[in-house]
């Protein structure tokens, strides 16, 4: 494992795994899709039941992306590799994305369920607090010339936007909030009906996949650039 | 059997899906082509060390790169 901290063992063990990532997120994307539209409308939510097969996974997801840049960004500021911070700037796009879907997915579910798109309660805005994270993470990495300071300033935010992640996940446990309480990952049992699950489940897994898929390519995509860099950096050295 | 009548949510669900298919279709074409750039680029430079000598485009800093990966 650590082993893969070298970004030429890195590239090597990457190099066939991400097709297969690829490969693996279309195809269960495709057959979530199907399953999703194959359920029966739920007796109280009609269908819009079906926005959760796109509104949670891109939620936990969002969730995860974040986990993985505030890992990346502790390994880059405490050991200073390359390699980790490269990690943590590849997270950062694909996580913002998600975290917005989330937002946008839930807006919709909310305003028929709800009677409301939007509502200041705990779950609602500590994941718009992520999205904001994500936001500052990356206008921070952006706005210093210098990428080695813009790394560490980013890193730093990174690390401390690691508070806000069981705040978002126990925000509905610890405030009353018209988000309703954790149900699918709740130990013992699922408030999910299990006509529901295989379509979840499988989108769940298909958003995961789909997000190493999309960080692997760009943590490599990234190591590629920092090498031309280099490179360029020589050639005009050198003449 | 596939339902894809969503009505009277149908306003609410489809975009919810049609944004969704939209996002992560921009991401992936997104990495994808970002990846198809530096690979070309540091093809390029590899095969041919000194066609970038002069190329304004030089980085402002160099000492975050990562070495050779071959």
């Amino acid at each position: 494992m650590f082993g893969l901290s070298n970004p030429q063992r890195f590239m090597a063990f990457t190099g066939p795994l991400t097709p297969v990532l690829w490969a693996v997120a279309a195809v269960l994307l495709a057959v979530g899709t199907w399953l999703s539209f194959t359920v029966p409308s739920d007796y109280q939510q009609g269908d819009t039941v079906r926005i959760m097969f796109v509104h949670v996974p891109a939620a936990v997801w969002g969730l995860g992306a974040y986990s993985a840049l505030g890992v990346s960004s502790f390994f880059a500021l405490v050991f200073r590799h390359a390699l980790a911070d490269a990690a943590a700037r590849a997270a950062a796009l694909p996580g913002a994305a998600f975290t917005a879907l989330a937002l946008f997915t839930g807006s919709l579910w909310g305003q028929p369920m709800w009677g409301t798109w939007w509502v200041w309660d705990a779950r609602l805005t500590s994941v718009l607090v992520l999205f904001l994270f994500y936001l500052g993470y990356m206008a921070l990495r952006a706005s210093i010339d210098d990428e080695q300071k813009g790394a560490r300033a980013a890193a730093v935010l990174g690390l401390v936007g690691l508070i806000n992640l069981p705040i978002v996940k126990f925000s509905v446990d610890w405030w009353n909030t018209l988000h309703q309480p954790a149900s699918f990952l709740t130990p013992g049992s699922s408030g999910l009906d299990p006509v529901y699950l295989p379509p979840f489940l499988t989108m769940l897994a298909a958003y995961g996949v789909l997000f190493s898929a999309l960080w692997l390519t760009a943590i490599r995509t990234e190591i590629r650039r920092r090498r031309v860099l280099t490179l360029r950096a020589r050639q005009a050295l050198e003449a | 059997m596939l339902d894809l009548d969503m009505a009277p949510y149908a306003a609410f669900v489809w975009p919810a899906w049609g944004v969704s298919a939209l996002v992560l279709a921009a991401l992936v074409a997104r990495a994808v082509i970002a990846s198809r750039k530096w690979k070309r680029e540091l093809e390029r430079l590899e095969t041919d060390p000194t066609s970038d000598a002069s190329d304004s485009n030089r980085p402002q800093v160099a000492r975050s790169a990562i070495g050779p990966l071959k």
